[in-house]
């Protein structure tokens, strides 16, 4: 533990204080980038290919428009290598010579006005010779089924313990099924947008919604031909990201910086909903095939899995989401044979990309709904099997991690399913049963969730929060926190001032938290991987801590009092100016990863779930009604009690839509077809069931005060939930989603055909 | 390039005058109403961007709803808020009264009117049904006079109206729940609010001593345009209400129709669950 944070009564972790940034976000004053006044700035517009998969044979513009009027930027114009720096260089800005989806950028323009923009892009013809396309989860299925060697790997992992296939032939009895999922939309309320502005020193100043500001200026530098330095990138106020704004504003960022420095003055894009939804990273679809044998006594003998992502059209980040997939595949239940092969492939369409949960829901998709039926083999209730075999603490997860400490197993299982009273609910469940006016069902999901970065993730990139003691208004000395990490709607903000405030041990009003700036924080890694509060926090709170520490050392004594405080921090400030100290975050002692063979401590910690859904079909349309939910988490210390409910009732609502009824495919020219609000259907606030909520904390003692990750964990169990309630309510086993009422219909003809 | 800003839009200071505009070609616009559809359509490209556009919406001449011996006589510009909200349609059109509630959302329902609804002529359409049961009719209005079209000859094909381009809708004239007759609207959407229809329908029955006298059914989003169903109907007159019949109204209803696949439903499921509709809405 870091020898600097002191243990004192903690003020202001555990309240549920307002948003420090509500008030401005209630009063309309938050400026988002659309809000922003750019003088001098044009419109840019980017020009797509036109099917999903193509030679570019060359642009030729119409000589009847006049392009002075335009500035035009091509491949030819990116001043360094034409590539993205993301988990590879495959990814070019812009497409030179091959495009590999419908929407891939071909060229960009810039103009004074939107309408002039996107009227030169009607005067830019494209040639191009099409090429064959791969376009959906299926065909790549179909390609893995049978050994295709069509298929595209764009990476592949596995995790090995013990010996699966021996424990198989063993095994007592084998269950054997396939699980898929479809694209998911992160839908945030504000699309994407950025500025980008020339500097003075052939540098750009980019800002905008972002979640990620260093990952801009790392992933573009080479492709600027710019040292990090001179991209200077600043967030403004973001309304929503859920991922969606991970990786994809560096793509939107080439666009805006090279129409910018080729036109010398400010660049503005900002997405309309089509756009947002037709050319932005989604969920990557998922196929898992889960074989698991079991023992005569109803423990699990061996587990194996293949799990395969559509990618999209190139790697981006892909390998990593995959790699958290595999984790959570087979993670949460005792077994000492397991075997999971992990891959990405390659299709025509948008990059897959990051979206809460990052690989986690995927899995936890078909493992839960798998659990069920391994319970229903072993003559076991849902709920039974799930106590039986549950992971608790001493246990080993499939990677060989040993679970140590900070283990909410089984305690958020037990106290779920205690609240729903779910064994005498499990016995009113209708199976279909003829002639009832409605059928009701009750399902379960468990599941732990990876918390920070997957394996050697932190290790690598080494997080780092600042403090500075500076004045924060005349005659007023603060803290002001220094971070890398975003609000973008959940409350970051709020939980790093209340961390900073308990850290120096003062009343909040002497803290400041400012949007991040890279001219002025220390990279503390991205907002991503439900990381900030549990490994940034616990940066801000040591950083804190050193700051009072020093403070102390500088007066020769004890501050005791927020008087006292301003006394010394004043005269710190007058007599030596500003004050930035640091705090770097450690793992703890002891762990280790492989990352090559998977094994070893994958994550430092785990938050734990338990999601009981309880549903209502309607026998005469199949309308399917979620009408309650109980969830019990372990999310560790709880920093803000009242974020994090918020954060799990949003996030459980994004889960309803991604289980009932977010569809979106691909149409035959290669584009998303559920491409507006109008047709990509979302919950509504009429939709959203009853939820009874709660927590346990188990806190992580290796970054205090405490807590683990909350933001992903809402979204990862509650689909398998409710379509293990569905099929208590009508007797049909769902395992494609969303489920929707056409295709229970089917099912049931299917059933009936048999 | 032309955008929704290059329209013209212009307001007339009375339905003659806005009849003499579109009696010309050269000052004739779109008509626009409470624009919930045309705004969304012109922006999204499904719509052509006119030149000009008339705004009906000031016009007093279109609003009200009033008893007549012929029916109940709705004015073109009359809103999905006041339908549902009005005693008279409540009382004597129940089945109009409740799918308006279950267009959009409040907001919607301020700005949307019934014309638009109608003359926007999608198969989703929620009022269509409703006005389809009535027997009623629509009242086109031009320069040259008016014109009564009976609903059933309204919907001419996929977004197509038996009006022309210089008429404007300016009522609807729909017969009154007939007394010992009951009503009802249902909607299939794709959630529970804010919600396009999958499928929906309505029905006016009259029952006598347990057997059916009359039926008229129409259901939407079936067909390229909102349909009756004259099979089930003619076959059903006469028969005694009981679970047998049910059944074989389920079958029937289901056979009679022949809709598609679109992003919202599928073929086959809008085809079972139309006979489960319909057999839904004459359980009492
Ligand atoms: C968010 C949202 C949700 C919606 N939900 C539903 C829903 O649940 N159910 C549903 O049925 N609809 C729904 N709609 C569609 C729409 O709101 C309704 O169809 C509404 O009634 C249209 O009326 P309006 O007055 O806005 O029509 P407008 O958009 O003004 O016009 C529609 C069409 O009618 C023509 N028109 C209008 N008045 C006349 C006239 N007097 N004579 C001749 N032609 C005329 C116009 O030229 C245009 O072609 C929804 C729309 C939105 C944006």
């Amino acid at each position: 533990m870091p020898a600097t944070v002191q243990t004192r009564d903690p003020r202001w972790v555990g309240q549920g204080i307002p948003r420090v940034d509500a008030e401005d976000k209630v009063r309309g004053r938050a400026q988002y980038v659309d809000d922003l006044l750019v003088p001098n700035g044009w419109h840019g517009h980017v020009v797509r290919a036109p099917v999903p998969h193509g030679l570019l044979r060359g642009l030729t513009p119409d000589p009847a428009f006049d392009w002075s009027r335009v500035v035009v930027v091509t491949a030819k114009d990116i001043p360094g290598p034409n590539c993205i720096v993301s988990h590879d260089r495959s990814m070019p800005v812009i497409a030179s010579d091959e495009f590999l989806y419908a929407g891939e950028p071909v060229a960009l323009i810039a103009a004074p006005t939107l309408r002039l923009a996107r009227e030169a892009a009607e005067h830019l013809r494209i040639d191009f010779e099409e090429r064959p396309a791969i376009l959906t989860l299926h065909e790549v299925a179909d390609q893995f089924k049978h050994n295709d060697p069509a298929l595209v790997k764009l990476c592949g992992q596995t995790i090995r313990k013990g010996d699966a296939e021996a424990a198989l032939a063993r095994a007592h009895k084998v269950v054997e099924a396939e699980y898929t999922a479809g694209h998911q939309e992160q839908l945030y309320i504000e699309p994407q947008g950025l500025v980008a502005e020339p500097t003075g020193d052939g540098g750009v100043f980019i800002y905008g919604s972002m979640q990620c500001p260093y990952f801009i200026v790392h992933e573009l530098c080479e492709a600027l031909a710019l040292p990090p330095e001179k991209i200077r990138v600043k967030q403004a106020a973001v309304g929503g990201a859920f991922g969606g704004k991970e990786e994809f504003p560096t793509w939107l960022a080439g666009y805006v910086a090279l129409l910018a420095l080729k036109a010398k003055r400010p660049v503005k894009i900002v997405y309309d909903r089509h756009q947002d939804i037709l050319y932005t990273t989604k969920r990557h679809p998922v196929w898992s095939r889960y074989r698991t044998g079991l023992n005569r006594d109803g423990t699990i003998a061996a587990i194996a899995v293949d799990f395969l992502l559509d990618g999209g059209a190139y790697l981006t980040l892909s390998d990593v989401v995959m790699y958290r997939g595999i984790l959570h595949a087979a993670m949460g239940y005792r077994c000492d044979h397991v075997f999971v092969n992990g891959l990405v492939a390659r299709t025509n369409t948008v990059p897959s990309g990051a979206f809460r949960g990052f690989g986690a829901p995927q899995a936890i998709w078909g493992l839960e709904s798998h659990v069920d039926a391994m319970a229903a083999a072993a003559g076991m209730t849902p709920h039974e099997f799930r106590l039986k075999n549950c992971l608790v603490q001493g246990d080993t997860t499939p990677t060989g991690q040993v679970l140590k400490w900070s283990v909410g197993s089984p305690a958020v299982l037990e106290k779920s399913l205690e609240r729903c009273r779910f064994d005498e609910q499990w016995k009113k469940c209708s199976r279909g049963k003829p002639g009832a006016k409605s059928w009701y069902g009750i399902g379960v999901s468990f599941f732990a969730h990876g918390a920070a970065f997957t394996g050697d993730g932190e290790a690598r990139i080494k997080a780092r929060a600042a403090m500075d003691l500076d004045w924060l208004a005349p005659g007023r000395p603060g803290g002001i926190v220094r971070v890398s990490s975003t609000e973008m709607g959940q409350g970051a903000l709020t939980v790093l001032s209340q961390l900073a405030a308990d850290g120096l041990g003062l009343d909040l009003s002497r803290v400041s938290c400012p949007f991040p700036d890279t001219a002025l924080v220390p990279n503390s890694g991205p907002t991503v991987a439900s990381r900030t509060t549990m490994v940034v926090g616990s940066c801000v709170y040591g950083a804190a801590g050193k700051l009072k520490k020093a403070l102390e050392q500088f007066a020769g004594k004890p501050i005791a009092s927020g008087k006292e405080f301003d006394e010394i921090a004043s005269a710190y400030l007058n007599k030596h100016g500003r004050l930035r100290v640091e705090h770097l975050f450690v793992l703890p002692p002891g762990t280790q990863w492989d990352q090559k063979t998977f094994r070893g401590d994958s994550y430092p910690g785990y938050s734990w779930g338990c999601n009981v859904a309880e549903v209502e079909v309607d026998p005469r349309t199949l309308g399917i009604r979620v009408k309650k939910i109980t969830a019990f988490y372990d999310i560790g210390k709880v920093v803000n009690p009242v974020l994090a409910k918020g954060q799990i009732e949003g996030g459980l609502v994004q889960a309803l839509g991604y289980s009932v009824m977010e569809k979106i495919g691909i149409d035959r020219k290669g584009r998303f077809d559920a491409s507006r609000m109008q047709t990509y259907i979302i919950p509504t606030m009429q939709d959203i069931p009853e939820m009874d909520l709660d927590f346990v904390e188990f806190p992580f003692d290796h970054a205090p005060p405490g807590a683990k990750g909350v933001g992903e964990l809402p979204m990862d169990g509650l689909a398998p939930a409710i379509a293990n309630a569905i099929e208590a309510a009508t007797g049909l086993r769902m395992r494609d989603l969303p489920i929707t009422p056409e295709k229970l219909y089917e099912h049931s003809q299917k059933n009936l055909g048999r | 390039m032309r955008t929704v800003e290059d329209i013209e839009i212009r307001f007339p200071g009375s339905l003659a005058e806005a009849l003499a505009w579109q009696a010309d070609e050269k000052t004739r616009g779109r008509p626009l109403a409470g624009g919930t559809d045309l705004m969304v359509q012109w922006e999204s490209g499904v719509a052509a961007i006119p030149e000009r556009a008339v705004s009906l919406w000031g016009l007093k001449e279109l609003k009200g709803i009033r008893e007549t011996p012929r029916g109940i006589e709705i004015g073109a510009m009359t809103t999905h808020t006041e339908l549902r909200s009005s005693p008279l349609v409540r009382e004597k059109l129940p089945a109009l009264a409740a799918a308006a509630a279950t267009v959009g959302g409040r907001q919607i329902q301020n700005r949307g009117t019934i014309a638009g609804n109608v003359a926007n002529a999608s198969p989703a359409g929620d009022l269509a049904p409703t006005l389809l049961i009535t027997d009623g009719l629509a009242t086109a209005a031009s320069a040259s006079g008016r014109r009564d079209i009976p609903l059933a000859k309204l919907f001419t094909g996929y977004r197509k109206l038996d009006v022309r381009a210089d008429e404007l809708l300016v009522s609807f004239t729909l017969p009154a729940l007939p007394a010992g007759a009951r009503e009802k609207f249902h909607k299939i959407g794709t959630r529970a609010a804010q919600a396009i229809s999958k499928v929906m329908g309505a029905c006016r029955v009259r029952v006598q001593n347990g057997t059916i006298v009359s039926l008229a059914v129409s259901l939407g989003s079936v067909a390229p345009v909102p349909v009756r169903l004259p099979e089930l109907e003619q076959w059903i007159a006469g028969r005694r209400v009981d679970l047998n019949l049910l059944e074989e109204v389920e079958r029937r209803a289901s056979a009679e129709v022949h809709p598609i696949d679109d992003i919202r439903s599928t073929a086959t499921y809008r085809k079972w669950v139309s006979g489960r509709l319909v057999r839904a809405l004459l359980e009492a």
